[in-house]
């Protein structure tokens, strides 16, 4: 534990140091080298859990009014640090390249600082063991996150996405409070030993499930409590986008996982919500991302979808609980612990990805990019490889956690009772995955392939060293994971175990046979790669036998093709935005000649933006009531007096 | 009973071709299916056979797939209909709902008491219909869908029905088949005055009759 | 895990493969009253373009170039997973099944991505709709596997597939609804099949307008070996779903191994038959409907699961 805080400790002073030293020149390699030392010695003993050790949890008792403060690492807590603080050393690193240029703007070491605060924030949140920690932790991670996403806070759009961010993580913090304070009441304490030492009575149980899901489902970003999450992450900095994306809302996945381990299960009826709730955020976040222009939206409604996959696993796991089926438990939960772990890794990926095409050509319209791939080949092929661990396929890490989840689900199938019905949503995966495929093949295609489509897009250069080596990583990350799927999907399973509570030989006869057959998606991953590399080498020996020609486009004999003439993202998505109809959340614009369609948030403006209004409208009815003179308020105190004892009189006449 | 599975998976196959269908005459056609495969019924489902299920079986078969289609096939012809169904919302969501509505009544009838004796696909079979037969009720605005749907109500109840065929006596059967057809009759001759005095037979169009 | 007795019937479906699409448009052209192309026309086209060289378009990337060999490599790994011989797959372990909707979808990705890579809106064309409807495919495919893994309890292809012939005998004597739910996911399968392999009613292999073209529009500038690669894929893809679909039906008994191989050969050749009858009896349908059609697959599959999971 001390080596995990002198950890944190480093990352703050790296923080503080680029902040009091920004003027110079040492600035940004004093940074990264304190936070990567930090990072390294917090990540310390986050891996020795994971191997199997076993880490002392300290606490302190502070007094009123804060009380105890613990902290502790367990196998949850260990792969969530390891999490924050592997993906947030590379979002780092990649962000100290991405802010040079705005250096001579404004206070980039400001933001560097924020930027540390911010993780050794979410390293805590997944340790602390007291509420009062906890909360504190979520409030700094909710503030700092703010700070960052309003860093361009010149433009309108950012400083609205901000707000919008700050009243949704609001409401789900008021909900965490209030759920602290109801488990505080009944287990006589405030410490999270306390809480799992406590047994509910079923309404509080229910009570502190239903707002534990509303709490962290608004950090998690689950449909409908999503409506925050696209606006935040497009306006953020890259980097911030990848850190949000890639590791903040996990730390609501982590809060439910967290609190089931406390509770000891959840009952049916919950269980079957996330599990709900899963699907809806899974279908709806890959279609709305479908029908998006803007990259960095695009990949944050993916964001969602993946959220649904987490929570279709973590739903799994809690009917595995619910019904007494330990293997159901444990497979759940472990496809979504995996999956969190991979979707950090791919999905900052991506945000860097596009963070990198954006200081590439000045746009993140994806129809005034294509044809970089020319240009920018490295980060073509480190976005591509994200693409393929997002969307799920073999030879990279997303395969191995879909199928995981696959499994999970499968499994409820071969239980007796109501939780059969679980297998059902294999279907829906299947179609998430799918409609993935569908969607980064469109990213690619029409950012990366074919002619530019604008000025700006024929300029970009490939990007520098210190953008391509943190993707880099993290690409490496992707594939390692993917092929080494026997050890991740054993440590996966040990997470979960902790999550189940499941113990002793049953967790064996889950986990041996697993990580066998772990071992077959090895094969076919290794397979796949080195039989496609074979037949590379194979194919271009052929071609030195019998030289290709290089032409045009054949494009049935119209020898024109220019760059406005491609297919561009909004044609490509239409028939399969068309096929859902009004559930794809498009506004479509046609005239002769000319089709356009405009993504909108359903949520956001069909649901919380009118109530919004029809708050704001009725407080301006009854503004006349305010007019701050005292005789008035003194009438109202008079009003209010006699209408309570007309009421004591009639109740007392009773 | 696997002939008794067989027709009620028909059955419920046949609700989804009315469901998923764009054709009036493919509608018309599907319920007349559904009615051959009810008539059969009675007789798979049977453990001793009696003139009463033997009667049921026959009568059912003419009625629900040879005069009440035959009946159908006139009226669009007489009226002269587009012979394309209008829903209110897509195909490919009406087939979704109905999947829903199968797995639904699945679910629901695994916690029901059912009868002992007879398949176990008949209760969950005919909420299915019931169900299936709302949705085209609601979603689809023609008359003659109005009357397939309708219909598709009803065979749901007869499969019900069919649950206590030993019970029942044979008077109610004809009873409900007659009720069924005189209901038909008299929704053919609305349907063709409407179309005589509006040019229409969209039901859509009848809430302009108010006032 | 793996099981290499499985190797002469794998390649002998990987040799037959191109046969396939022959047979249907031969069966096809008989039922139409007309002569057809030789059935071994795939086989000649194949040796054609082998021996002439590709020619690419200068807008194009190594995208383009990868695309026909991971069509190639996939498909013949998702062969891999299938039990050909009845006994076992080459490659078999639990969930495999996931693996192998996966390598048809890398396939897939792949050659979408190509199509995007040429600049060409023809390409753009084909790309979109071909990534439109498998994805509507796939729920269908999945929910086939969740249904045979109910019926078998077994979650590797080599357990699901061939417990067809059992549960019939089962049926007729009145236990349980595994058998119409077989016959089910079997339809459901065999629409598909008829999707990914670009087939009427989904895709016209005979049309000649690009407009219209799904498959066939993708791979326009494709040509020489590239092209042989994918015509030869496309002919094992649909060998591949065609032994899915056998698969579920014949039963896995006691036959010597060469003989149930063969048993997979005369299955695959009468759903080759089948494709040719339906499209020879159906019209295409137009492009809007083509969700629907997949719908209505998944909606087969998903009966069939509800079949299995009613007790």
């Amino acid at each position: 534990m001390t080596l995990f805080f002198l950890g944190l400790g480093l990352i703050l002073a790296g923080g503080a140091f680029a902040w009091l030293l920004q003027r110079t020149r040492i600035a940004d390699s004093v940074f990264a080298l304190l936070v990567s030392l930090g990072c390294a010695a917090a990540l310390i003993p986050a891996a020795g859990v994971l191997g199997g050790r076993t880490v002392a949890g300290v606490a302190w008792d502070l007094g009123p009014p804060t009380g105890i403060w613990a902290f502790d690492i367990d196998a949850l807590s260990a792969l969530f640090v390891a999490v924050v603080l592997g993906v947030g050393l590379a979002a780092v690193l990649y962000g100290i390249s991405y802010l040079a240029p705005e250096r001579e703007h404004r206070s980039v070491g400001g933001t560097h600082f924020l930027t540390a605060l911010f993780l050794v924030a979410m390293a805590l949140v997944v340790t602390a063991r007291a509420t009062i920690p906890f909360l504190i932790a979520w409030e700094l991670m909710a503030l700092s996150a703010y700070l960052l996403v309003v860093f361009e806070d010149e433009q309108r759009e950012v400083r609205r996405a901000g707000l919008i961010y700050l009243a949704a993580t609001h409401i789900g913090t008021l909900a965490l409070v209030a759920m602290f304070a109801l488990w505080g009441t009944h287990a006589g304490g405030f410490t999270f030993d306390a809480f799992s030492r406590s047994a509910l009575p079923a309404g509080a149980g229910a009570a502190v499930l239903s707002l534990a899901l509303l709490g962290f489902g608004f950090k998690a970003g689950l449909v409908p409590l999503h409506f925050w999450l696209p606006g935040a992450h497009a306006a953020a900095p890259s980097h911030i986008s990848a850190l949000m994306s890639g590791v903040m809302i996990k730390t609501g996945i982590y809060g439910l996982l967290r609190v089931i381990s406390l509770i000891g299960g959840a009952p049916p009826w919950w269980s079957w919500t996330v599990l709900a709730l899963g699907a809806l955020s899974g279908v709806l976040g890959v279609l709305w991302a479908l029908a998006q222009h803007d990259l960095k939206r695009l990949l944050a409604y993916h964001s969602i979808e993946n959220i649904g996959i987490i929570l279709l696993g973590v739903g799994t796991g809690a009917l595995g609980i619910a019904y007494g089926r330990p293997a159901l438990a444990l497979l759940g939960f472990a496809g979504a612990v995996l999956h969190t772990a991979n979707h950090a890794v791919f999905k900052s990926l991506l945000f860097m990805g596009a963070g990198t095409v954006f200081r590439a050509t000045g746009t993140r319209a994806m129809d005034r990019l294509g044809g970089l791939a020319r240009h920018m080949p490295l980060t073509w092929i480190l976005f591509l490889i994200g693409s393929v661990a997002i969307v799920g396929l073999p030879p990279l890490n997303g395969f191995v956690s879909e199928w995981l989840v696959f499994l999970g689900m499968l499994q409820a199938g071969a239980a007796l009772g109501p939780v059969r019905a679980a297998v059902l949503g294999a279907g829906v995966l299947a179609l998430i995955g799918g409609l993935a495929l569908a969607c980064f093949a469109k990213v690619g295609g029409v950012v990366f392939l074919g002619e530019p489509r604008s000025e700006s897009a024929a300029k970009g250069r490939e990007a520098g060293p210190g953008y391509i080596a943190p993707m880099a990583a993290l690409a490496l990350a992707c594939v390692a994971i993917g092929l080494l799927a026997p050890p991740a999907v054993r440590i996966a399973l040990e997470v979960a175990a902790t999550v189940a509570g499941a113990a002793g030989p049953a967790r064996q006869d889950v986990i041996a046979p697993l990580t066998a057959a772990a071992s077959g998606i090895t094969v076919v991953s290794g397979g796949l790669v080195v039989l496609i590399g074979l037949a590379w080498a194979w194919r271009r020996m052929l071609e030195r036998r019998r030289p290709s020609a290089w032409t045009e486009t054949w494009a049935c004999g119209y020898n024109g093709v220019a760059g406005r003439m491609q297919y561009t993202a909004a044609s490509y998505a239409a028939p399969l935005l068309a096929a859902f109809a009004r559930l794809s959340g498009i506004r479509v614009a046609r005239a002769p000649g000319a089709f356009h369609t405009h993504p909108f948030d359903l949520v956001l403006e069909r649901l919380v933006l009118p109530t919004w209004r029809r708050m704001a409208g009725t407080a301006e009815a009854i503004r006349p009531l305010q007019q701050g003179r005292l005789h008035t308020y003194l009438l109202y105190i008079v009003g209010v007096l006699l209408a309570l004892l007309l009421y004591l009189w009639l109740g007392g006449a009773a | 009973m696997p002939a008794a599975d067989l027709l009620l998976v028909l059955v419920v196959l046949a609700d989804f071709m009315v469901l998923g269908t764009s054709r009036l005459t493919t509608c018309i056609r599907a319920i007349a299916l559904q009615g051959l495969m009810l008539g059969a019924l009675p007789i798979a489902l049977t453990q001793h056979w009696s003139l009463h299920i033997v009667g049921l079986a026959v009568g059912s078969t003419v009625v629900k797939s040879l005069v009440l289609p035959w009946f159908l096939r006139r009226a669009i012809r007489e009226a002269a209909v587009r012979r394309e169904v209008e829903p209110s919302i897509g195909f490919t969501l009406s087939l979704v709902l109905g999947i829903a509505a199968v797995a639904i009544a699945f679910g629901v009838s695994q916690r029901l008491p059912l009868p002992a004796g007879v398949s176990e696909l008949l209760v969950p079979v005919a909420l299915a219909t019931v169900i299936m037969g709302f949705l085209t009720l609601t979603t689809r605005s023609k008359a003659v869908t109005q009357v397939v749907g309708y219909l598709m109500l009803e065979n749901g109840i007869y499969l019900f029905g069919l649950t206590s065929t030993d019970r029942v006596p044979f008077l109610v059967e004809i009873g409900v088949l007659l009720d069924v057809f005189v209901a038909v009759f008299i929704m053919g001759i609305v349907v063709f005055h409407i179309n005589r005095e509006f040019d229409s037979l969209s039901s859509i169009r009848l809430t302009e009759l108010r006032d | 895990m793996i099981a290499w007795t499985a190797i002469p019937a794998l390649l002998l479906v990987l040799v037959v493969a191109p046969l396939l699409p022959g047979i249907a448009t031969k069966t096809k052209s008989w039922l139409t009253g007309r002569r057809g192309p030789p059935v071994l026309q795939l086989y000649f086209d194949l040796g054609k373009l082998w021996r002439k060289r590709s020619t690419y378009s200068r807008t194009t990337t190594w995208m383009f170039r990868l695309a026909p060999l991971a069509l190639l490599v996939t498909s013949v790994g998702a062969a891999c997973l299938l039990p050909l011989d009845g006994r076992s797959a080459l490659l078999g372990f639990r969930g495999d099944f996931i693996a192998f909707a996966s390598l048809l979808a890398v396939g897939r990705f792949a050659l979408v991505l190509a199509g995007l890579d040429t600049g060409s809106s023809f390409e753009g064309m084909g790309a979109s709709r071909d990534a439109t409807f498998a994805t509507f495919a796939e729920p269908a495919l999945f929910l086939g596997f969740v249904t045979l893994f109910l019926i078998s309890g077994n979650l590797s292809l080599t357990g699901m597939l061939g417990v067809g012939a059992g549960l019939l005998s089962a049926w007729i004597g009145g236990g349980g609804h595994a058998a119409p739910a077989l016959a089910l996911i079997t339809i459901s399968l065999f629409l598909v099949l008829l999707a990914e392999t670009s087939r009427v009613p989904v895709d016209d292999p005979a049309t000649h307008l690009e407009l219209t073209m799904i498959h066939e529009v993708i791979v326009l500038d494709h040509s020489g070996p590239d092209l042989a690669c994918i015509l030869y894929s496309s002919a094992v893809k649909l060998a591949v779903l065609g032994a899915l679909v056998v698969g579920v039906l014949v039963p896995r008994t006691a036959l010597p191994a060469p003989l149930t191989g063969l048993v997979f050969t005369g299955g695959l050749v009468l759903v080759a038959v089948a494709i040719g009858i339906v499209e020879s009896v159906m019209a295409r349908l137009r492009l809007s409907r083509v969700p629907q059609f997949l719908v209505a697959a998944a909606v087969l599959s998903t009966l069939g699961a509800l079949l299995v999971l009613v007790r």
